[in-house]
């Protein structure tokens, strides 16, 4: 089980080089980091995987870039959008994660994303940025977001990816600070070990095992 | 005034941070405020009473923080959010937690054997920007980019350093 830390930004993006990053990441206690628009590598025994973020770009744009980052083998992030942009991105191959939930309204996540989220294995991102670096209201509407995604999780069972998005080894936080940031959220330990391993899974296709009553 | 017996005290614990990036050493005072914030701000004013939260001392690169028994958890995780401390950026990163100060001070202790520092140039490139280097330990390099403002701060390794 590879723990991962499923975005961060070195350098130019940020103001600290891979290498540095790796070094911290293998301290901090995680196997491997999707890095963003870096090759991939493997440094201190950390491997590093290449990330694609996906902005707010139209639709077309988002099926060329997610073609684009299939084709280089990288780990491929859409940012989140109001219902339709969601819809479109679930249902397009290629997608590993869908991020940036918690800035869209309460409408944009519903049951029928969270059911093509579990059809096609698109990992939903928990980014503890908005956690850490948030304070007040910004704080509480991504926290009651990451509230909302996580009842739906519990009934859809879409697979959830944690990500520091730390643009410097200073925004990187230990494994334990991921699971106690996490807890804030409502996500308990097996949840968060099951969090940090989903990379792997969702970029080798396979689903979790799900129980069908 | 007679002190309160010790069966009549509150039961404290004490966590060790150590102080990201080296060589910030923050003013203690301002680091209390920092810590005071991150404990308001994420768990309100009552659960921060509960917390009994304080920054007892600020040695070196690490700074000792009390709690009360039990509220452990809950300050790591609010030192988890610490961000900043006199408009500077910095991580508190949490070692220990124990009982007595005086633990946690023979652990500083251990904690700051002289690292051999490896050789390396006190000037360097980063595309085409002249940096200095200002901290390094063993793999870890930091530099801080030469000019009068405006200055930042770049965390690298040496082979970075050597492939410049």
């Amino acid at each position: 089980m590879m723990i991962t830390d499923s975005c961060v930004y070195p350098r130019p993006l940020g103001d600290s080089s891979v290498k540095r990053m790796a070094l911290e990441a293998h301290e901090l206690g995680f196997d491997s980091l999707v890095a963003v628009n870096t090759p991939p590598c493997e440094h201190f025994g950390v491997t590093v995987e290449t990330g694609v973020v996906i902005g707010e770009v139209p639709a077309q744009e988002v099926s060329r870039e997610v073609k684009l980052g299939r084709e280089r083998g990288a780990v491929v992030s859409v940012l989140a959008g109001d219902n339709g942009r969601n819809r479109m991105v679930l249902g397009m191959r290629g997608v590993h994660i869908l991020c940036g939930i918690h800035r869209t309204d309460r409408h944009a996540f519903d049951h029928v994303t969270s059911r093509m989220a579990t059809d096609n294995s698109i990992a939903i991102d928990i980014s503890l940025a908005p956690v850490i670096h948030g304070r007040g209201v910004s704080r509480q509407k991504a926290l009651d977001r990451y509230h909302d995604i996580l009842l739906l999780h519990r009934r859809f069972e879409f697979p959830l990816v944690i990500s520091s998005h730390a643009r410097s080894v200073l925004d990187m936080r230990s494994v334990r600070e991921f699971s106690g940031l996490a807890s804030v959220i409502g996500l308990d330990i097996p949840d968060v070990e099951q969090a940090l391993s989903n990379v792997g899974m969702i970029r080798s296709g396979q689903s979790a095992v799900r129980v069908i009553p | 005034m007679t002190p309160r017996p010790p069966t009549l005290r509150e039961k404290r614990r004490y966590v060790l941070a150590r102080i990201d990036p080296h060589g910030t050493a923050p003013d203690p005072k301002e680091l209390y405020y920092a810590v005071h914030e991150v404990v308001t701000s994420l768990w309100g004013d009552a659960a921060g009473a509960l917390i009994h939260v304080a920054v007892i001392a600020v040695e070196g690169e690490y700074a000792i923080v009390r709690c009360r028994r039990g509220t452990e958890r809950e300050l790591v995780i609010a030192l988890s959010t610490v961000i900043s401390c006199g408009g500077r950026h910095i991580a508190l990163r949490t070692v220990a937690a124990s009982g007595t100060i005086e633990s946690l001070r023979e652990r500083i202790a251990a904690l700051q054997e002289p690292v051999p520092v490896p050789d390396v140039p006190a000037e360097c490139t980063i595309d085409g920007t002249t940096c200095a280097v200002c901290w390094c330990a063993g793999q870890k390099i930091d530099v801080i980019e030469k000019g009068f403002k405006n200055t930042t701060r770049f965390f690298l390794t040496r082979e970075d350093l050597e492939n410049s």
